[in-house]
């Protein structure tokens, strides 16, 4: 039956990506055209492949973590927020510690200090919703912009860097390169980045599949009630839960600068290319908050986005097409995974 | 600038900043009294705005485009409907997905006609309707009657929607759809019908607030112009309990919030702006947590309806 649904899924999914290539047509690029052209700029060469695996690792890390309270259908639109708040963190915790301490403990104590950020960021909006039954969606979403303000403050402010004063672009000192994740492939700057996101994936497929911590997440995302009456603390799993995926975002955070970008910048709510926290949303939800198939998803979404970019500088196709790819594939990834779509349809038909 | 220039200035602001969260909230709250949530809301807007924009552009009929924007709206909403009512599906991942959807499509057709301009083009607001004699009065003469028509349209929808669901044997039904549609069924009235009805008003209204954005405010658009608007019109109907007029003064009090962060921005020019353009987002959770547990949802909010 699962393998059903996957397959069922992934249909849907084609069409979704055929759908959504139908955008194209406004550039006056053919759709099957624009989708080649998009896919082999994501996927086609061993260059694009590893250019994809960089964009996977925060958008993987992040997914894993959104996962967790998706599972008991507490809805985190925050992941973007946790993880500026990540990359503040670790940012400043690395510039702060590197002149004492070697770069293992460096790296480790900044992302300790993602985790615990992201974390805490994730809160305000889980008490409120534990406590006065604020709806998440709204609250998680609001703490984003606060936080996008907040970080475009501390970048002309307390963090802003020497170098970027001079030149008058907000950003932050970099990190010293000895600080940074060891590279897997220097030429085009993979980190080790990658290994954490694939670790905390497998990490979080036992979690949330082996131990009673992830079945009662489970039963709280399916019913309410049915977990009060089977004694399940839903409060205190939600708030956990939200403990864990603000963290996993932080980490996110903290791998983006750490790994790749080596400086803080500010992120504004219309870019897209550093959205990782929305991307993430799509990607949790097309593989069904599985983490294996979630390394899939980030994989294969990851290289639209880098094949986007190519479309971008080729053909001036903005970037926010991505946003619709993966907008409509959700949507009829979704129309795959209600596994009696067409007995619903048999239905209203009638 | 003295303390009443400053509230003058404050006061006209707060209406035009309200009409958008207005619009999208009043049909956000019906959506809501029949039990589906319109997360797309935002996403809807923005094809709204975009839509109105292209076509004033192109057709220089701000009408036409407030049309435009509202059927666009409704299409977009159709979608949504048909996931969560048809389908069953989720209506978080729905509206979710209609959120990305209008989100980078309204990007991608303002590429398509214009392409990456760093100025982008901009066409008339549709300005403010003056009502004779009473525009002259002092300090409310201005900002009560010399607002733009999309200020009175709200207020009648207002007084129209509250008529329909607190008065009328119509808005009975969609209440009791929303709070039980088992017992509405059995009593003969439609689930799915109700349903239907409210979220394409829900969508259309959306859309017209996004034109509102462009043809009736700021005369231009731009990449996620909304900014979570959408968002904060859900939050509204929160705070406004599911009561159009409750929903209208949230809206208004949010009008007020983002005339006084933008003019007090410019006033207190050696205070970070940031802190500012972060009021309406703080705002929006201090509505939420001041509304607290009050806040009674309709009982079938988010639950597909699947008959037996």
């Amino acid at each position: 039956m699962n393998y059903i649904k996957g397959i069922q899924i992934v249909f849907f999914i084609i069409i979704g990506l055929l759908v959504s290539s139908l955008s194209f047509l406004m550039f006056h690029i053919s759709p099957l055209n624009g989708l080649a052209s998009l896919i082999d700029s994501g996927f086609g060469s061993s260059i694009a492949l590893l250019e994809t695996l960089k964009v996977t690792t925060p958008l993987l890390i992040m997914a894993v973590g959104l996962s967790v309270p998706f599972t008991a259908k507490f809805w985190n639109i925050g992941g973007q927020g946790q993880l500026i708040i990540g990359e503040i963190a670790a940012t400043a915790t690395g510039l702060a510690l590197s002149p004492y301490l070697p770069p293992p403990l460096v790296i480790t104590a900044s992302m300790g200090a993602a985790f615990v950020g992201g974390a805490a960021w994730a809160m305000p909006p889980t008490i409120m919703k534990i406590k006065f039954g604020a709806n998440e969606i709204i609250t998680t979403l609001m703490m984003n912009f606060v936080a996008v303000y907040l970080l475009d403050y501390l970048l002309i402010g307390p963090m802003e860097g020497s170098q970027a004063k001079l030149v008058h672009a907000p950003a932050s000192n970099p990190i010293p390169a000895s600080d940074m994740l060891p590279k897997l492939v220097s030429t085009v700057g993979l980190s080790a980045g990658i290994i954490i996101a694939l670790a905390l994936a497998g990490l979080f497929y036992f979690i949330l599949n082996y131990t009673n911590f992830g079945y009662e997440l489970r039963v709280i995302g399916e019913s309410r009630n049915a977990a009060k009456y089977a004694g399940i603390k839903a409060d205190r799993r939600i708030l956990e839960s939200m403990a864990i995926s603000g963290g996993i975002a932080g980490i996110a955070g903290m791998v983006l600068v750490f790994g790749t970008t080596q400086i803080l910048i500010p992120q504004f709510f219309s870019d897209i290319s550093t959205a990782y926290g929305y991307v993430g949303i799509p990607v949790a939800l097309i593989a069904s908050l599985n983490p294996l198939a979630i390394i899939a998803s980030s994989f294969f979404l990851a290289g639209i986005l880098n094949g986007a970019y190519i479309m971008e500088a080729l053909y001036s196709v903005p970037i926010d097409v991505v946003i619709t790819i993966y907008g409509t594939i959700m949507l009829f990834s979704m129309i795959g995974v209600i596994g009696d779509v067409f007995k619903a349809l048999r239905r209203w038909i009638k | 600038m003295n303390i009443s220039g400053i509230a003058i200035a404050v006061v006209l602001a707060t209406f035009p900043s309200a009409i958008p969260i207005w619009l999208a909230a009043l049909g956000e709250t019906v959506d809501q009294a029949s039990g589906v949530l319109d997360l797309g809301v935002e996403g809807i807007m923005l094809m709204g705005a975009i839509a109105a924009f292209v076509v004033d552009y192109f057709y220089h009929s701000a009408l036409i485009a407030f049309i435009v924007a509202g059927l666009v709206g409704l299409a977009f909403s159709a979608v949504h409907a048909f996931i969560s009512i048809t389908l069953n599906g989720d209506q978080v991942v729905s509206g979710t997905a209609l959120w990305f959807i209008g989100w980078g499509l309204s990007g991608v057709i303002y590429a398509a006609y214009f392409g990456l301009a760093i100025t982008p083009p901009s066409v008339p607001t549709i300005g403010s309707i003056n009502i004779p004699v009473l525009t002259s009065l002092p300090i409310v003469g201005k900002v009560l009657f010399g607002e733009s028509p999309l200020f009175y349209i709200s207020i009648l929808i207002t007084i129209a929607l509250w008529s329909i669901m607190f008065r009328t044997q119509f808005g009975l039904n969609l209440r009791s759809v929303g709070e039980n549609p088992l017992v509405a069924e059995v009593m003969g009235v439609s689930p799915v019908i109700y349903r239907y009805v409210s979220v394409l008003f829900g969508g259309f209204m959306a859309g017209l607030a996004g034109a509102y954005l462009t043809v009736g405010l700021t005369g231009s658009f731009y990449f996620d112009m909304t900014a979570g608007m959408g968002f904060i019109a859900v939050a509204l109907v929160y705070f406004g309990k599911w009561n159009p007029w409750r929903v209208s003064v949230g809206a208004v009090i949010f009008g007020l919030v983002y005339a006084l962060s933008a003019e007090l921005e410019s006033i207190y020019t050696s205070v970070p702006y940031q802190f500012f353009s972060m009021w309406p987002y703080i705002a929006t959770l201090l509505i939420i947590l001041a509304v607290g547990k009050s806040a009674h949802a309709p009982d079938a909010l988010t639950m597909p309806y699947v008959r037996e």
